[in-house]
């Protein structure tokens, strides 16, 4: 949504087209956007004219904004779809980039996630070939987990361009 | 300073409901209709007198008149209202000026026949 509400003039029924979703979703979206400070709703009597914004990104929303369309990118280098609709998957791989490459170190540097959660995304990632799994021998034996190759550039990128905007 | 033209912009709820309206029961004519920003445009009977619509969230009904001079107020009011459109209160007369009957569209936006009155 952060990435639409410019190109639909920040208008209700554009925005709706856009995203394909029903009225009633959208303005609850819309509602809690602008509860934490991401959006500004105009009220009618604001709006200097039918056609202008009814919406608008505040500084927070357009600092969001810009790192979801980093996130976009990255996900369009990547090739494997919309990562970023499951939770974890981008932090995971960011985590890989940052070369934490052991299960409890990645556990440790995401901080919120479940064993559970962690193992799932890190067996999905595996299976589409985004990331690498391997035994180290030392200091003990154990599974790592390396970006694979070609998904290193991408996620090298993302990572400057998210700290390009702290 | 200007060059000739008018255009009365209101938001709506309901773009389709607008366009019925301002079409089938006005009669007027749709120069303009865009689904995917919401927007719609119709010509008045006045030439470069155009009425602009753009969906909105939220809609407060205008209660500035747009106002439409017709010939015989009398069989205007009873020509639209056969046609379901809504008129608020009766027809109303300005004494030397202009007999008046307002009535609203489907957002409430409120709209104003007006005869001139022969002395006037």
């Amino acid at each position: 949504m952060l990435l639409e509400v410019e190109p639909s003039g920040g208008r209700f029924t554009p925005l709706q087209n856009r995203l394909q979703i029903t009225p009633a979703r959208l303005s609850d979206n819309l509602k809690r956007m602008a509860e934490h400070g991401l959006l500004r709703h105009l009220s009618p009597l604001e709006r200097r004219h039918p056609a202008l914004p009814e919406y608008v990104l505040t500084e927070k929303g357009l600092l969001l904004r810009d790192a979801a369309k980093a996130v976009q990118s990255a996900e369009g280098m990547l090739g494997y779809g919309r990562l970023s609709a499951k939770a974890w998957n981008l932090p995971l791989l960011l985590a890989l980039h940052y070369e934490h490459t052991r299960f409890q170190d990645i556990r440790f540097a995401l901080g919120q996630v479940t064993p559970r959660m962690l193992s799932g995304r890190l067996d999905e990632l595996q299976l589409i070939g985004a990331v690498d799994k391997s035994i180290a021998e030392l200091p003990r034996p154990a599974y790592i987990y390396l970006l694979h190759q070609d998904s290193k550039p991408p996620v090298r990128r993302l990572a400057a361009d998210l700290s390009s905007l702290l | 300073m200007f060059k000739p033209g008018v255009t009365v912009w209101y938001s709506v709820k309901s773009l389709d409901q607008t366009i019925d309206f301002y079409k089938e029961k006005l009669g007027f004519e749709v120069n303009f209709h865009d689904p995917d920003t919401g927007m719609a445009m119709v010509n008045t009977n006045t030439k470069d007198c155009i009425i602009g619509f753009s969906e909105a969230e939220e809609v407060v009904p205008s209660t500035s008149s747009t106002v439409f001079e017709v010939y015989d107020i009398v069989h205007t009011r009873e020509l639209l209202e056969q046609r379901g459109v809504r008129f608020i209160g009766d027809t109303e007369t300005v004494p030397g000026m202009a007999k008046l009957a307002t009535f609203v569209d489907p957002d409430g936006h409120n709209l104003m026949l007006s005869e001139e009155l022969e002395s006037a």
